[in-house]
């Protein structure tokens, strides 16, 4: 008895509290947008194409985006090596919490190469922990809502690194020359071509990405555009878009580069010449 | 060059720069020091499994031979016990049989006594008859001659007789006994 009426006063209050929600949200959704200084149209090009906020860096105009990449590597590079050097030392045979998050995540990329390139996974391991690692976390690095200003003075929030389609396709064209580099080595001539015939991977590769990170981005921009979107929406795109996103794309990409890598460093089978029979 | 999409070869390669130091240094800082250690205990564990794996061998081949063993000197002491009892048999039977041949001279041997023994008393009590015959028959003829006298000598010698015969029936079986 107890138990029933207090699951009924739970319903009541969950019920209660959504329609206050639910009315909020109208509300704030209707409310009328404040002074812009850039249009929607603006600020999705913007978003998309990165023209006009520009940041300074030792004298040249580049991409914000460029900025958080540089601030993700320098954070990752830092905690790798507090963790090097603190943590793995100390790591023990049967693991705790923290041992279990890094192991898992090594062993995650260490057997995604193992199972797609059945011949020198290392090498691509490692690539692929660097690539995923670095998805992952410049993907949520949005999140963080770090702020820098740019060359016209105005304070922007850094977006995600892999949001510049430069950053995509310096990732894209980076693991089509491993897996082009891994074929030439290992195939010679005939691994070159056969790496050479997916000319369209670093294409795919780079929009893939681009466009993954970008949808997200552009939905993203268009609820924080409007002030009244901003309050409980916010959360339910960030972790459809973002976080999601971030898994996804980490995936996708070391699967792909993983799987491509393997098939170039796959030993080919010679060719039996078989002679013509002679036309009697 | 004017690309279109603000694609900028410069950043391209900046991006390029810092993702190959980014993943140059994740190789190195995390994800070799942690697949070693991965390894290392993988070893470690396998090098346990194997040393479980040959204790357990060991153990299985220590049982075996063990039982062997046991099934072996089960064997050797069921044939130990049945050549002892055997062996037993044989001893028993020797001494009950030399028992019975000494049992059987001893008596042989005490008949024989016995027998020389009777010959001997009934010729000493014959002696001893003469002679009280001979002392009774001086007496008779020292003495007066009476009928009463005569009956009375003669109950007397024949109780003599008869007393010395009992007599020396006695000692007999006394000896034989």
């Amino acid at each position: 008895m107890k138990s029933d009426n207090k699951s009924k006063r739970f319903l009541f209050l969950a019920i209660w509290l959504l329609i206050i929600a639910i009315i909020i949200v109208g509300i704030v959704a209707f409310w009328p947008p404040g002074a812009k200084h850039e249009t929607i149209k603006e600020t999705m090009q913007d978003g998309v194409l990165h023209e006009h906020n520009r940041i300074s860096l030792f004298g040249l105009e580049v991409n914000p985006a460029l900025i958080s990449a540089y601030i993700v590597t320098a954070v990752l590079l830092i905690a790798a090596a507090l963790i090097r050097i603190f943590a793995i030392p100390k790591f023990k045979l049967i693991p705790g919490k923290f041992q279990s998050i890094i192991e898992k995540l090594v062993e995650f990329f260490s057997d995604m190469a193992n199972n797609n390139s059945h011949h020198k996974p290392k090498f691509i391991g490692a690539y692929i922990f660097g690539a995923g690692v670095y998805i992952f976390f410049s993907t949520i690095f949005e999140l963080f809502g770090i702020q820098a200003v740019t060359t016209d003075g105005a304070s922007i929030s850094l977006p995600a690194p892999i949001s510049d389609i430069n950053a995509a396709i310096a990732l894209g064209v980076l693991s089509y020359a491993i897996i082009l580099g891994a074929g030439i080595r290992f195939g010679g001539l005939r691994g070159a071509l056969g790496v050479l015939k997916d000319f369209s991977l670093p294409i795919s590769m780079s929009f893939r990405l681009f466009g993954a990170l970008l949808s997200g981005l552009l939905v993203t921009e268009l609820v924080y555009y409007y002030v009244g979107l901003s309050f409980v929406l916010p959360v339910i795109v960030a972790v459809l878009f973002t976080l999601l996103h971030a898994l996804i794309q980490t995936y996708v990409l070391a699967t792909l580069v993983s799987i491509f890598y393997g098939e170039a460093v796959e030993p080919k089978p010679k060719k039996v010449k078989v002679k013509k029979k002679e036309v009697i | 060059m004017d690309i279109p999409l603000n694609i900028d070869i410069l950043q391209i390669l900046l991006h390029m720069l810092n993702f190959v130091i980014l993943a140059g240094g994740l190789s190195f800082l995390l994800y070799k020091p942690v697949n070693r250690f991965l390894e290392q205990r993988r070893e470690h564990f396998a090098q346990i499994e194997k040393e479980n794996k040959e204790a357990t061998e060991e153990n299985e081949r220590l049982r075996a031979e063990y039982e062997q063993k046991l099934k072996s000197a089960e064997e050797e002491i069921l044939e130990q016990k049945k050549a002892a009892e055997k062996e037993l048999a044989n001893a028993s039977a020797k001494y009950i049989g030399e028992a019975k041949e000494r049992a059987a001279s001893i008596i042989l041997a005490a008949e024989r006594e016995a027998e020389d023994r009777k010959e001997h008393i009934l010729e000493s009590a014959q002696t001893e008859i003469g002679e009280l015959v001979v002392a009774a028959t001086q007496k008779l003829l020292s003495d007066t001659v009476t009928p009463e006298r005569n009956s009375a000598l003669y109950d007397e010698f024949i109780r003599v007789a008869e007393d010395t015969v009992a007599e020396s029936r006695k000692k007999h079986d006394r000896k034989s006994v």
